[in-house]
């Protein structure tokens, strides 16, 4: 019988370690133990069982249960009213609220997951609330806005994403191009002021958020001002409103101008300017920052 | 007083008041269950095991039932189905599945040398489960023509069951005059590290003489001890986890009391109530000396009959509540499941049960290698503690949740050998550890 050198207690006979600490059992040379039976007839399964603990099924079932008792609530009081016509509302709505609860208590506690499965559901209520008479359109733009949401708000922090970043900066691009065809298409019945203002609007800001990348990247220091950050950033919306003021003025008109954007147009090549200057003359930026510890 | 299941229909077995809760909660790291076993020199046949669980059965009608759930409360009534006799698994005290077990609610386990009793906390508590195990070993000597032995306070097998074995003693008890116990805030969980639904145990044993003679130097019973030895090992663990003195919660212990000898009932039914030991690690660091003094005088105050008396009034109470009484068990399962943690788990940092000393028979002695008593832990208070006593030892079983960790298994197993005490260890945890 073995001691452990480091707790002090004795083991069983052929332990290879203590099971306090972990610490090994070395015997002496040549001696060998009889190995003492186990304390169960079958060893440790190597994983656990996977269930819905107590307090995630007690939620469950107070989702359920309040689910139903709404529902017939509800159903009951229409019956009473002699306003059975117009249950499908209410009822329906009831439904995706319960659905959407058991989906919190339900999906794993992460942002991806949660996010999905209530994009999912929000469609579902829009679609079903707007299909009581089998025609859709508002819901159309609804979950067509969701699922762009999904695309470019959800999706980017999911795993899958993280670790193929080029592709999914090639959906978030494509599902912003489908999405506004199909918004073109719904509203107007055909395709009208996407090629002319959509699609250079999506060319010119992913030209412009490429340059702000690259120019961010491409610098010896790596960390990144917070006023370079605004700037960029307020470069990139102001020269898009202009943008969109010159390509709009251009399919309502037919010639191109700026009509209302001139003068943040005039801000957007300021703010630019001085960007460069910063960027390419240290004494330039010296003389608009504190401390001269940037490149 | 009245008799709730006096006014009952035929078939129909009110739970006693304390079972009322682990119906609704019983879930994944809330087993609700608890194993008592005892193991052999000679190899157990499983033909004999059988009859002797049928005498059991035939002697103990009010086991022999199943759990149903009903519109207002979850209720027993008789169990028709036969019995089995299970193979042991992997580890005890796990979750329950009823439907493998015929409806029944406890299960009988059988090795090559052991014979268990593992038992879903609704139909009884530890006592009633010894008092089957001793019943069923019985009968199995009984059976194997091996002898028949018969313990000192067992259950007679030709004796026909008497009114207080079935009875609920916290109907008889409950006085609605008395003030209600009060409900304390919350005590200090461990944050451990992963975990699994796997109960892990450590088993460590110690030798009686030994650790009665540390407890008597310190004016302590050994259940004292022990739980001052947990205490103090929580104190460290805490330290570490919260370095910051004033923010440390208190550290509580729950200490199940049987209250069959405190009030004079043998039913075999649940009739247990817990005694909170604890001490406030915000006010400083508590010496081991300090602790035993703590737990001494809380445990003489938790034995009081009048603070049990409030305790029942408090439980009963909840259960007469005409709110809580009328409304569908659809509405209070729920309601149980979230509320039993700020009620139960949440108020203590830990549980020991300590089962005392089981005498044996002299026929018994030669041939009983090793007695056990398994607690099923929780999702809150990972691990679990259960002791009990036979011949000249007393075995330990730390029973866990977490994978890897171990430290309060070895800071209690290290204190107990730095105070002088030889403890013996083993484990079902993965062989290198």
């Amino acid at each position: 019988m073995a001691y452990c050198v480091r707790c002090g207690v004795k083991l069983t006979d052929g332990a290879k370690s203590c099971p306090l600490c972990g610490t090994e059992v070395h015997l002496p040379a040549g001696i060998e133990e009889p190995v003492a039976e186990p304390l169960f007839a079958e060893p440790l399964p190597k994983e656990g069982t996977k269930g819905i603990t107590k307090a995630k099924k007690g939620m469950l079932e107070l989702i359920i249960i309040l689910g139903v008792v709404g529902e017939l609530t509800v159903a009951i009081s229409l019956w009473i009213a002699n306003a059975l016509a117009y249950s499908f509302i209410p009822l329906f709505s009831i439904g995706i609220a319960a659905l959407s609860l058991l989906a919190i208590v339900l999906a794993k506690p992460k942002y991806v997951q949660q996010a999905s499965w209530q994009c999912l559901l929000m469609a579902v209520l829009f679609l079903g609330l707007d299909g009581v008479d089998f025609a859709w359109f508002w819901s159309l733009i609804g979950a067509a806005s969701l699922l762009l949401f999904w695309f470019c708000g959800v999706f980017p922090w999911s795993r899958w994403a993280a670790e193929h970043k080029k592709v999914s900066a090639l959906m978030m691009l494509a599902s912003i191009i489908v999405f506004l065809v199909f918004m073109n298409i719904l509203l107007s019945q055909r395709l009208t002021w996407f090629a002319p203002v959509a699609l250079p609007m999506i060319a010119f800001i992913t030209f412009m958020t490429g340059l702000f990348y690259i120019w961010l990247t491409a610098r010896k220091i790596k960390r990144i001002p917070v006023a370079d950050m605004i700037l960029g950033i307020l470069v990139i919306i102001l020269g898009s409103c202009t943008a969109f003021d010159f390509f709009l003025t251009h399919y309502q008109k037919g010639f191109f101008a700026l009509r209302w954007a001139t003068s943040l147009g005039i801000a957007a090549v300021i703010i630019l300017t001085f960007l460069i200057g910063v960027s390419v003359s240290l004494r330039f930026r010296r003389f608009f920052t504190s401390h001269n510890q940037h490149d | 007083m009245i008799r709730i299941q006096n006014h009952a229909p035929e078939g129909f077995i009110a739970l006693d008041n304390s079972a009322l809760i682990y119906p609704p909660t019983e879930a994944v790291y809330n087993a609700n269950t608890f194993r008592v076993s005892m193991d052999f020199r000679f190899t157990i046949k499983k033909a004999v095991l059988e009859q002797a669980l049928h005498d059991l059965l035939h002697r103990c009608s009010y086991a022999k039932v199943g759990l149903h759930t009903g519109f207002f409360w979850y209720y027993l009534s008789p169990n028709e189905m036969p019995a089995i006799v299970h193979e042991e698994g992997p580890y005890p005290s796990g979750r329950f599945t009823f439907k493998e077990n015929n409806g029944y609610l406890f299960k009988v386990i059988y090795s090559s040398h052991r014979i268990g009793l593992e038992c879903f906390h609704a139909l009884t508590d530890g006592a009633g489960g010894m008092a089957y195990l001793k019943l069923l070993v019985e009968r199995y000597y009984y059976h194997a023509g091996i002898g028949k032995p018969e313990f000192a306070d067992s259950l007679e097998f030709n004796a026909r069951p008497t009114k207080q074995e079935f009875s609920d003693p916290f109907q008889h008890l409950y006085d609605k005059k008395l003030p209600s116990y009060p409900t304390i805030n919350k005590a200090f969980h461990r944050k451990g590290g992963s975990y699994d639904d796997r109960v892990k145990v450590i088993s460590a044993t110690i030798l009686t003489e030994q650790i009665k003679e540390r407890a008597k130097a310190r004016k302590l019973t050994i259940g004292e001890y022990l739980s001052s030895v947990y205490l103090y090992c929580l104190q460290q663990l805490q330290q570490i986890e919260e370095p910051v003195q004033y923010k440390r919660k208190p550290i509580r212990l729950s200490v199940p009391m049987n209250l069959r000898k405190i009030f004079g009932y043998d039913t075999m039914r649940n009739f247990t109530l817990f005694a909170i030991v604890e001490i406030e690690p915000s006010l400083g660091f508590y010496s081991f000396e300090e602790i035993g003094q703590e737990v001494h005088t809380q445990m003489v105050q938790a034995q009081s009959k009048k603070r049990l008396l409030s305790q029942i009034k408090r439980n009963v109470a909840g259960e007469r509540n005409p709110v809580i009484r009328f409304a569908p068990t659809a509405l209070k399962n729920p309601l149980f499941k979230l509320l039993s943690d700020y009620l139960g788990d949440d108020q203590y940092s830990g549980i020991i049960s300590n089962f005392g000393y089981v005498p044996f028979p002299k026929e018994l002695q030669d041939t009983v290698t090793r007695l056990d008593f398994h607690l099923s832990p929780g999702l809150l208070n990972k691990v679990a503690l259960a002791v009990i006593g036979y011949l000249d030892k007393i075995i330990i079983n730390f029973t866990s949740f977490y994978t890897v960790d171990t430290e309060l298994e070895h800071q209690f197993c290290t204190f107990l050998v730095e105070d002088g005490i030889d403890v013996e260890v083993a484990t079902n945890r993965n062989s290198e550890r």
